[in-house]
């Protein structure tokens, strides 16, 4: 840390922490207070190596991973900012094409 | 003349309103369920929960829910007539009776203001059916920073209705996912460990070692579940995948790798983490057949089902797609595959022909939970 000075809060925090020691009570999170808080891949390779075992088709699982942030890279957070994304795509392999890029609003 | 033209004006909208709520309203009565029925209830974007005849396979009643979808995980009351499903994003318990489709609990997992709490397909509910339990995850929203809170186990009583809070609430393991509950009253949460809880005082014991397992030459385990299934046979059953080498030279390059299942049997408590063979593709859920405890099916891809004691696949069903939640009937004649899309699928358990699809209404049931049960 010695070429990095904390300069806001949550830099603060960090810095405390590790002067204090209590780097060790830093925990994993078990509910995500966003999705960009986790680092799964994606749907890109299957646990051989290849594409058999992953869902098929790919639309099969696009819902069972968006719902709990399993996939956050590749679909909006549904569970927390973006939780009407697929409103206008109940049924996913019919109406997929429904699902559109999303973008933080301006603060106003 | 301008009243008659505006209401002439209003009077396709009336209509159009008049016949919304009438079909809202029929598909969600619909009959009441019949006494030693069997029945598999399952849930669906955008807010509904299916009952299936299982003697016709057949939609038998679809009840409209209150709020958002997600995840749609359900648990049956010992009653066979109350289904409990975690919804809304993860942050609600509603309880409906399916006779009627009411709701008659509700339970939102956050307990102040500015808290934001998700429950991890989490919840289980007692053997005599008067509690309920949940595993939530609190987080604070403050104006410039959120603050993850400890997980605690909610304690619920069932007859509480609409507002509902919990009448105990203890510490709980970080990171826990599904529960299910034994005959004697134990609580099973599955978490780092299959932990064993005593929900009136909180006391936690391990039942089945996970992370901390010690088997000789074996890699820890590695677990996906999402699914709480209320198995026929009473087993609560968390399929792992593992290696095993073949020395302490600890080479992955000659180890085995392993498909098993960890299982509490809820009637007696007893627990087993048993190997059944070599892994070669995923399965998402698997269940123990309710007639022959030698068979466990697996389900992701294909349909799968191994001889246990022989560690054997002894048959697969190619599927028209993925599914990610399986059930049985209590006879242990047929399967039920269900999530992802829209549609249940039907095998016969021992042959593995497919005997046919029941369309359900509305969308996806994404990585809702189906169940099993006699009314």
């Amino acid at each position: 840390m010695k070429h990095l000075k904390a300069i806001n809060n949550k830099a603060q925090l960090l810095s405390q922490a590790v002067a204090d020691d209590s780097v060790e009570e830093v925990v994993a999170m078990s509910s995500l207070a966003g999705c960009t808080a986790t680092t799964d891949p994606g749907w890109e390779i299957d646990a051989f190596g290849g594409v058999t075992s992953l869902c098929q088709p790919m639309e099969a699982d696009l819902y069972g991973c968006a719902d709990p942030c399993w996939w956050p890279a590749q679909v909006p957070d549904m569970m927390n900012t973006y939780p009407d994304w697929n409103k206008d795509a109940m049924n996913s392999k019919d109406d997929w094409r429904n699902l559109g890029t999303v973008f933080p609003k301006d603060k106003n | 003349m301008m009243n008659t033209k505006r209401l002439t004006s209003l009077m396709p909208t009336a209509a159009l309103v008049l016949g919304t709520a009438l079909t809202g309203s029929v598909l969600a009565k619909g009959p009441a369920l019949e006494e030693g029925h069997e029945y598999m209830v399952v849930a669906n974007y955008p807010n509904n929960m299916h009952v299936i005849d299982l003697q016709t396979d057949s939609l038998y009643k679809s009840c409209e829910l209150p709020d958002a979808f997600g995840p749609g995980v359900t648990q049956m009351a010992p009653d066979g007539k109350t289904a409990y499903i975690l919804n809304n994003h993860y942050e609600d318990i509603y309880g409906v009776n399916l006779d009627n489709c009411e709701v008659t609990f509700h339970a939102s997992m956050s307990l102040q203001k500015n808290e934001r709490t998700k429950s991890i397909f989490s919840f289980a509910i007692s053997a005599d059916g008067e509690e309920l339990y949940a595993v939530q995850n609190p987080t604070m929203l403050y104006r410039d920073h959120y603050r993850v809170q400890p997980s605690r186990l909610a304690v619920y009583d069932t007859g509480s209705g609409l507002d509902a809070k919990p009448v105990r609430t203890f510490p709980s393991p970080r990171q826990v996912t599904v529960m299910q509950t034994g005959e004697d009253g134990t609580l099973y949460m599955a978490g780092a460990e299959i932990y064993k809880v005593d929900a009136s005082s909180g006391e936690i014991d391990v039942a089945i070692p996970g992370r901390s397992w010690e088997r000789p030459l074996y890699a820890p385990p590695d677990v996906l579940n999402a699914w709480p299934i209320q198995s026929p046979s009473k087993d609560f059953t968390i399929l792992y995948t593992t290696a095993r080498f073949q020395d302490e030279s600890y080479d992955l390059n000659t180890a085995d790798w392993i498909y098993g299942f960890m299982n509490v049997d809820l009637e007696t408590g007893e627990t087993q983490t048993t190997d059944f063979g070599p892994i070669t593709e995923i399965y998402f859920s698997g269940i123990l057949s309710p007639k022959d405890p030698n068979i466990v099916f697996g389900v992701l891809n294909r349909l799968a089902k191994y001889d246990i004691e022989k560690q054997e696949l002894i048959g697969a069903a190619e599927l028209d797609h993925s599914y990610y939640c399986i059930a049985m009937n209590h006879d242990g004649s047929k399967v039920y595959l269900a999530g992802t899309f829209n549609d249940v699928a039907i095998y016969d358990a021992d042959s593995l022909e497919k005997l046919g699809n029941i369309q359900l209404p509305g969308g996806d049931m994404a990585i809702s939970t189906s169940q099993v049960f006699i009314r």
